[in-house]
């Protein structure tokens, strides 16, 4: 059974269209970079996953979950949003934050205990933070943040893994930090991953699968096929320089002047 | 303070500034972390019109600023929603229609009672023994409703999308919360007044926030910081002869100025670097 699949499905928001017409399927264990520039529905492609927004037109299944059914496994995926910062003086440790993330599991009336903050504690030792727990939240670097997010989607346990945009707004160095990151954990714990990114560079050469989005889509395949020079040239535009070194395509986006 | 409790009036002068104190300084945090201040602006104004009400038809002006500030947070957050406003749009737009209809009620009154005028700006002086039983079973409940949803609420705060992403009802808890600041608004209403409550709701958890980066602590600290604020005005305004309203929340900004002078988080942080 596929961890999680779309037929033919359309979001639209008021008066906009956000996804149109858009069918894949995806493997357990699999892990998709989702491309596409900004506005392509790459983030509504996420929530559509997690059933915070419905379909107009069309299915989807995730983890066997259809419809309102998709509520029920929301618990079982881990999201990592966009990261906004957090405000610095807001009176949560690093260890509160990622605890979070095991409210759901919860319920209400029940406070998190003994077992809650084990398993925060060890989330954040996997995303290397082992050490900030006690740390203000808010006082973190961007990076720190960062990988604060995807403790708090590791700790719920989770089978499938949603990143939207993870590295946006950290430096390189940290970038690569996470990135390495998320392909480890990806492994490790036999995730099935949608990696979303507008930087093809991230995700090349080793994911299983890459989606080219703009509003529908255009390109689904394996990494090979999608970032064959020709095919990103094709997607891009001739805003951008396809290098190969080392049988490795590299993507440069280039603003163009006159 | 020997004739201090000799008084009727005082002792629950004393034990309504408590119960006021405890009810804003605990929702005052939600409101300050959650950015809710226009919303308890609002709904202070909304409660003129239930006081206007319940002078015109004779009842209890409290029972009818209940049923009137739940009801605004509930237009504020769901007619709202529905009309796609911001949410301090939908408040501009409902605590206008609410103090309209007080205006309204004054108008249709054969005569001004004087009496309102107290509810404006409080006297706490004047809170009877049935005020003080009402207020005090709202208090308790909007004790207990937060304590039900207390880590739910916790999580809205700090990141609403999120805590919507894990499957938490966020659109029933905002409303919910906005229900619990109406209740606090009405709990205090009587002692320190429509205009003034604002102070209540914000400066003790304001001053809390300048003091400590835990979330439990921050509650603590705001009720300490509400408790010695009532106290040392009601205190002022017993023997200074000076209203009571406006004596607590003067005392209230000076211990906020205190913190703020002596916070922590004013100091270069060690992990981070930031200043």
């Amino acid at each position: 059974m596929s961890a999680i699949r779309f037929e033919h499905v359309t979001v639209a928001f008021q008066r906009a269209v956000g996804i149109e017409d858009l069918s894949f399927e995806l493997e357990p264990g699999e892990f998709l970079g989702i491309i596409g520039p900004n506005g392509s529905g790459k983030t509504t492609l996420l929530r559509t996953v997690l059933g915070l927004l419905r379909p107009v037109a069309g299915s989807v299944t995730v983890l066997g979950g259809r419809g309102r059914g998709l509520v029920e496994v929301r618990r079982r995926i881990g999201y990592v949003p966009q990261r906004r910062p957090i405000e610095p003086g807001f009176p949560v440790s690093v260890l509160d934050a990622v605890m979070m993330g095991t409210y759901a599991g919860l319920g209400l009336l029940r406070r998190p205990g003994k077992r809650e903050r084990e398993l925060a504690h060890r989330a954040l030792a996997a995303v290397g933070l082992g050490e900030a727990g006690d740390h203000v939240a808010g006082h973190l670097s961007g990076g720190q943040q960062q990988r604060l997010l995807l403790a708090r989607a590791l700790v719920q346990e989770p089978e499938v893994l949603l990143l939207d945009e993870p590295t946006a707004g950290v430096d390189v160095a940290s970038r690569r930090q996470i990135v390495e990151l998320v392909r480890r954990l990806h492994r490790e714990r036999g995730l099935t991953t949608l990696y979303v990114t507008h930087d093809v560079n991230e995700i090349v050469p080793c994911v299983d699968k890459v989606m080219f989005l703009n509003r529908t889509l255009r390109a689904f395949g394996s990494c090979a096929d999608v970032t064959s020079p020709k095919m990103l040239k094709e997607l891009y535009g001739s805003t951008v320089v396809v290098v190969e070194r080392e049988g490795r395509p590299y993507v440069l986006v280039g603003d163009r002047h006159g | 303070m020997g004739d201090f409790f000799q008084f009727g009036f005082m002792r629950n002068a004393l034990a309504g500034s408590l119960v006021v104190a405890t009810a804003c300084s605990v929702i005052g945090v939600f409101v300050v972390l959650r950015g809710l201040a226009f919303a308890g602006a609002g709904l202070a104004h909304a409660a003129f019109g239930g006081v206007a009400l319940g002078f015109l038809l004779g009842i209890d002006p409290l029972v009818t600023a209940v049923v009137f500030c739940i009801g605004t947070a509930l237009l504020i957050q769901f007619a709202g929603r529905e009309a796609g406003l911001k949410s301090d749009t939908a408040i501009g737009i409902f605590f206008a229609f609410t103090m309209a209809l007080g205006v309204l009620f004054v108008g249709l009154m054969r005569r001004y009672d004087a009496r309102l005028f107290g509810y404006l700006f409080g006297n706490v002086l004047g809170v009877t023994g049935t005020n003080l039983a009402l207020m005090s079973v709202l208090t308790v409940a909007v004790l207990v409703v937060t304590g039900i949803w207390f880590k739910e609420f916790k999580f809205l705060c700090f990141d609403e999308e999120m805590a919507q992403a894990s499957g938490q009802p966020t659109a029933f808890l905002s409303g919910m919360l906005l229900v619990l600041l109406a209740a606090t608004v009405v709990v205090s209403i009587k002692a320190v007044g429509i205009i003034l409550v604002e102070a209540l709701l914000i400066i003790p958890a304001a001053t809390a926030y300048q003091l400590t980066n835990r979330f439990g602590m921050m509650f603590v600290l705001s009720w300490l910081a509400a408790v010695v604020s009532c106290m040392a005005g009601l205190v002022a305004s017993y023997y200074l002869a000076v209203p009571s309203g406006a004596a607590i929340v003067i005392v209230a900004t000076a211990l906020f100025g205190l913190a703020v002078l002596f916070s922590p988080k004013r100091r270069k942080c060690k992990v981070c670097g930031r200043q």
